[in-house]
């Protein structure tokens, strides 16, 4: 029921709550992203965040210091926080905050499954996994010879189970390109999330339903615009897209038939709040618009904290998070590289 | 090496003046061919040189772009794109192929790429980061036509390194060794001939010499018996023979047994 959480969800949440607005205070801000902004190398950088909440993860990496080592420490922060308010969680939040990474989890099996097709060492393809997305039985992934034992012996008890049973049988398994069987798993993983979340109800269900739709919105126009010019067909794409969110369905039945940017832009603009997003951009021009799109998010996730009493910041949190850490990754590579000119390309702030 | 211009060894004959001079008109032949050669390649390693400097000036940039196409790529596509995409690689789509070129009679390698197989990799990134994926692979497909190239360009300057070395190894020793020693030989062998027929001409001449003083001698000789002969006769006329006179006289002069003082 809505408006009445105020009275029962601190009974439960309040300490993760205050702990989750506690870590986003800590998140990096402009004046931070112009002080990473002006550093010569990466030691500056180093330097710059030992000021801030990285300072622990970064001060005991020897010098030479590397972009990839930057990003894996940060990374490695956010799975510690995360880690903790998992420990602290109960029912429901506790399944919420699983639903959050399930995302890597279906990047990580799906690499594990590749990998092995293509007989590569499975040590090696575990170190490549985001550390977010690990479940107990990862490992076993690369036993199996086939799909169907694959399905069959690990995936069965996962939580991903549900999602390879509702979209693929298991003949479809062998034949689906990797791709295609990466985001047929997500779209049955955001439906499933969207469907929880409203079980949930209250501020949680609105607030999360309004991220979700945006992801999915998102993810659409994504594969519309990826696809164009490649074999997949409209059957095919018009599968992919998730059955909510506001362009669903006539948004959907649009995109489907699109062959170029142009139409897509036009098949958008119908709706105000993509309109603003595809006016930023010239005709034509497609590389700003993951830019766009991310502004945009972060956006509506710094929105999200402007309410109390629901699991949204959690959510918004980790999002919040992961780009900042793009943004980080984006700025060394920057230093590193010598492209100094470019920097302020793609950094997104955040306040 | 001792004595720069020393000569071969051999018999100093007419006919080994013959073959040495076919030998040493073979030699300045071969001098002024591979001369020749030597100036041709040089030509040709100087225009490699220049093109491999341009190259690597544009390969710094070309890795530059393609390394910040890969940034841009991680950026919107996750970190974990890398992993993906190679990950999902069966065997390679870009192979390179070599033959040889043959340039002024140097077989030089020469590489050149090819597509083999479509890339099945079409997909990547199909939520979100395809197009950057996309312009990564073209920026790097660039970068590895201009290695291709350079690869290229620094093997044929190494192969015509050695060969321009080589050549002029072969123009330097025939110059300052072979030819110099065939001259030498040659004057040898002509000095040689020149002194054997100095020798039998000397020869000849003190042979020439001897014959005349014979005949000489024996015109003096037959002179002198001539005259005697015209003595005696006279003599005998008046009824003395000088000769036995002479004989006695000087069988005078010996001691006579029965003569006691």
């Amino acid at each position: 029921m809505y408006g009445f959480e105020a009275l029962t969800f601190n009974i439960h949440g309040g300490y993760l709550e205050a702990i989750v607005r506690g870590y986003r205070s800590g998140l990096l801000t402009a004046a931070d992203y112009n002080n990473l902004c002006q550093c010569e190398t990466l030691d500056d950088i180093k330097m710059h965040l030992s000021a801030t909440e990285y300072g622990s993860y970064l001060q005991n990496e020897p010098s030479p210091l590397h972009t990839t080592t930057i990003v894996e420490k940060c990374t490695l922060k956010l799975v510690d926080e995360y880690k903790h308010m998992l420990a602290q969680a109960t029912e429901p939040l506790s399944t919420f905050l699983e639903y959050i990474t399930y995302g890597h989890m279906i990047d990580n099996v799906v690499l594990i499954v590749t990998g092995t097709l293509h007989e590569r060492d499975v040590q090696e393809l575990l170190e490549k996994c985001h550390p977010l997305g690990m479940f107990d039985s990862i490992a076993t992934l690369a036993v199996a010879q086939n799909m169907r034992e694959l399905y069959r012996l690990v995936l069965v008890d996962t939580p991903l189970a549900p999602y390879f049973s509702e979209c693929i049988t298991s003949e479809d398994l062998d034949d689906m390109n990797i791709e295609i069987m990466r985001n047929t798993l997500y779209k049955a993983y955001l439906e499933d999330f969207y469907r929880f979340c409203k079980t949930l109800g209250g501020a949680t269900a609105e607030i999360m339903s309004d991220l979700l739709a945006f992801e999915a919105d998102r993810r659409a126009v994504n594969i519309t615009i990826n696809s164009i010019g490649t074999e997949l067909t409209r059957d095919d794409r018009r599968k992919l897209y998730s059955n909510f969110g506001l362009l669903y369905p006539y948004g959907h039945e649009e995109l489907a038939v699109c062959e170029d940017i142009d139409q897509v832009r036009a098949a958008m603009e119908k709706y105000p709040p993509y309109q603003s997003i595809f006016s930023k951009l010239s005709y034509g021009e497609s590389q700003m618009l993951d830019k766009a799109f991310y502004e945009e998010e972060v956006k509506r996730l710094c929105l999200a904290f402007e309410q109390q009493f629901h699991y949204g910041v959690f959510f918004a949190y980790m999002r919040l998070r992961e780009q900042e850490i793009r943004n980080l990754m984006w700025i060394s590579e920057c230093v590193a590289q010598n492209q100094k000119s470019r920097v302020h390309d793609s950094v997104v702030f955040i306040f | 090496m001792s004595g720069q211009s020393q000569r071969l060894n051999v018999v100093p004959t007419v006919t080994m003046l013959g073959v040495m001079k076919a030998r040493l008109v073979g030699a300045t032949r071969g001098h002024a061919l591979l001369k020749k050669k030597s100036d041709a390649l040089t030509v040709q390693f100087r225009q490699i040189l220049k093109k491999i400097v341009s190259t690597k000036e544009s390969m710094g940039d070309i890795m530059k772009n393609s390394s910040f196409a890969l940034t841009e790529a991680k950026y919107v596509a996750g970190e974990n794109i890398k992993h993906i995409v190679q990950e999902n690689v069966q065997s390679a789509a870009l192979k390179v192929r070599s033959h040889q070129e043959n340039v002024a009679g140097v077989k030089l390698p020469k590489f050149e790429y090819f597509i083999d197989g479509e890339t099945k990799n079409d997909l990547t990134g199909l939520a979100r980061g395809g197009q950057q994926v996309q312009a990564c692979r073209t920026a790097y497909v660039k970068a590895i036509e201009l290695l291709v190239e350079l690869a290229t360009l620094q093997t044929s300057f190494l192969t015509l390194d050695e060969a321009i070395k080589t050549t002029n190894r072969r123009v330097n020793a025939l110059e300052n060794v072979v030819k110099p020693r065939l001259e030498n030989t040659i004057t040898y062998i002509k000095g040689e001939l020149d002194e054997l027929e100095r020798e039998d001409f000397f020869r000849l001449k003190k042979i020439q010499g001897y014959k005349r003083r014979e005949v000489e001698k024996q015109r003096e000789a037959a002179k002198a018996y001539a005259e005697e002969k015209f003595v005696e006769e006279i003599s005998l006329r008046r009824g003395i023979s000088v000769s036995s006179a002479h004989d006695m006289l000087s069988q005078a002069a010996q001691k006579d047994e029965d003569i006691i003082f």
